[in-house]
């Protein structure tokens, strides 16, 4: 994709389903001394892939948190698969319902099984327990797992939970999927699986991805690379 | 998977955390129930001797530590008598006498022959004692079948061998645990001439047994009238010593109990920061995390409410086999207990699960998720 072609892609990015438009986004801590995000602009189409890469520190994180209503700009504007966050009234309906997160640590309940993993996160939803169960078993089986859905995280592999993680965020299907240092703590194989996961993903339904990462190899592998650098958008590259 | 298989699931993947908040919580319940069952049982006995003379309502000495010690008189019987609507008033005096391991508190009830009618009692066997007998009882029915003495056997009380000249009925099981005697000779006996424990008044038919009752309390300062085991408490300082004392026992068990809880609950909190974090995370509402650790809560209640109703039965029947409560304690296992169990497991774990459950809803997803 030419640089051209991108840029007329980012006007024509909507604030409907699926899409990210954040505008001049601040964000301190500290009673203001750390600036962790200082006016950061940033569009997404619906369906696209980005990878965000940039320094410690340089408000990564903390643009996850803001996409995925864990925590409010001080200002700015921020439209995220449709919803206003800087107006929303339920975050906790919003990250049920309209994204899914990965996190580096894959961040799954030690003390239940893979499918339970999975299924927590359709609790509160209008699911049946029968169709809970289903999608839970629909799931593991897309992301490779279906032969492990009674093992506990700490009898699977760092690949392994990263991909029940994976299938846990798309457990309500999500129109945006947030990925933060998914594969920072696996080895090339996981990562390769876990990517592969990605791909398929994407080929079976529109998927927004946002993926923060250090690993220029996998920054690669989306549609668009955005580099922050002190809570700002640096420099688009190819 | 469903909310209520999470709820079981957590509790019963943390075995040792939850057994022991369950056995705090039964240690709660264990000391309520017993208590409860002590109490009323002792409250039963203590009132038990009212309901003996079949009568609209009972007289006693007002202010005094233990019904049993009222002291009136014949003229204040007399007095009680002359008032307009009382039918029949009978005057006894009550006394209690330790007969032997099995009998350590035998009521004795001095009562005039002429009165043994009005008072509910029937010759069952035998014949009434005399007036001036000195030497003639009546034993009631399940005394007399208890000890194995019948009409004509002797029986030693009041530090004299009697003879036993009818056994009686009442249809009161605690009338007919008593000893009956001539009011003249046991009132010489107790040293008191005249005197008188308890009148026992019934009303003209037609008549409003409150108007008497009003009118009796009215003749005299000293008088107070019984008709409920409600006025027995306001008449009985032991009643209500006994009342107080299981309510401030229940309070600090169910106050214990609540603090063991949330000791417990919060030291679970502490190790749960970064599970309650993902469940924030992936979009579980405040109120939904609040319903789980009530839920995981209210599952150890009902364990620690069962675990605690079983070491109650055997906490009371150790006490029952004391030396110093034997007879004394007739426990009752009425549906109250369980009730009464339930709602001290409930109130228990429901104070000690609140302030966990508020902490966990109200953190931090992210923050929760750092934490290791």
């Amino acid at each position: 994709m030419s640089s051209q072609t991108r840029s007329e892609t980012r006007r024509e990015v909507s604030t409907g389903t699926g899409a990210i438009v954040a505008e001049n986004l601040v964000k301190s801590f500290d009673k203001g001394i750390v600036k962790a995000l200082d006016g950061l602009t940033l569009r997404v189409s619906a369906g696209e892939y980005v990878s965000i890469t940039g320094p410690s520190g340089c408000g990564k994180s903390t643009l996850m948190h803001m996409l995925a209503a864990l925590d409010r700009p001080d200002s700015g504007r921020l439209m995220v698969d449709g919803a206003d966050l800087m107006r929303l009234h339920d975050p906790d309906g919003f990250r049920r319902s309209r994204v899914g997160l990965v996190f580096q640590m894959h961040n799954l309940l030690a003390h239940l099984d893979a499918k339970a993993n999975v299924s927590i996160a359709m609790l509160g939803t209008s699911r049946t327990r029968r169709q809970i169960s289903e999608r839970a078993d629909e799931l593991l089986e897309m992301v490779g797992l279906a032969a492990f859905s009674h093992r506990r995280p700490p009898e699977m592999s760092g690949g392994e939970r990263q991909r029940v993680a994976i299938a846990r965020a798309l457990a309500n299907e999500p129109s945006i999927l947030l990925a933060d240092e998914p594969t920072g703590s696996l080895d090339s194989h996981s990562v390769d699986r876990v990517l592969n996961v990605l791909d398929d993903l994407r080929r079976e339904r529109p998927v927004t991805i946002v993926m923060v990462t250090h690993d220029d190899g996998v920054a690669m592998t989306a549609d668009r690379m955005i580099h922050l650098v002190d809570g700002r958008v640096s420099e688009p590259t190819a | 998977m469903s909310f209520g298989w999470l709820v079981r699931h957590n509790v019963w993947s943390k075995k040792v955390r939850s057994g022991l908040t369950a056995l705090a919580v039964a240690i709660g319940v264990m000391t309520v129930v017993a208590l409860g069952i002590v109490t009323d049982s002792l409250k039963t006995t203590a009132a038990g001797v009212l309901q003996v003379g079949a009568a609209d309502f009972t007289v006693a000495q007002k202010g005094v530590n233990d019904i049993l010690s009222s002291a009136l008189t014949e003229q204040q019987l007399a007095k009680v008598r002359g008032i307009d609507g009382v039918r029949s008033a009978t005057g006894v005096l009550l006394d209690t006498e330790r007969l032997d391991k099995a009998h350590p508190l035998v009521v004795e009830v001095g009562i005039k022959p002429v009165d043994l009618k009005p008072f509910g009692v029937q010759i069952a066997d035998g014949r009434a004692f005399r007036a001036d007998a000195e030497n003639e009882v009546m034993l009631g029915i399940h005394l007399a079948q208890d000890l194995g003495i019948k009409v004509g056997g002797t029986i030693h009380v009041t530090d004299k061998t009697m003879r036993v000249v009818g056994v009686f009925n009442t249809g009161n099981t605690f009338g007919d645990s008593t000893v009956m005697f001539p009011l003249a000779p046991f009132q010489a006996y107790q040293r008191q001439p005249g005197g008188l424990s308890l009148l026992f008044v019934k009303v003209d038919p037609g008549t409003k047994v409150s108007q008497v009752r009003s009118a009796v309390e009215r003749s005299s300062p000293l008088l107070v009238t019984i008709s409920s085991l409600i006025d027995f408490g306001r008449a009985d300082r032991s009643y209500q010593l006994i009342t107080a004392a299981d309510r401030a026992a229940t309070f600090l068990a169910i106050a214990v109990g609540a603090i063991f809880v949330m000791n417990a609950m919060v030291l679970s909190l502490v190790e749960r920061y970064r599970e309650f974090g993902i469940l924030r995370a992936v979009g579980w509402s405040r109120r939904r995390l609040i319903a789980l650790v009530f839920g995981e809560a209210m599952v150890i209640a009902f364990i620690g409410a069962a675990l605690g109703v079983g070491l109650g039965f055997v906490a009371i029947s150790i006490l029952e086999n004391l030396p110093s409560l034997e007879g004394v304690l007739k426990p009752t296992f009425e549906s109250w207990v369980f009730g009464r169990a339930l709602l001290t497991a409930i109130l228990v774990t429901a104070i000690g699960a609140l302030y966990p459950a508020l902490r966990a809803a109200h953190l931090s997803p992210q923050e929760a998720m750092r934490r290791e």
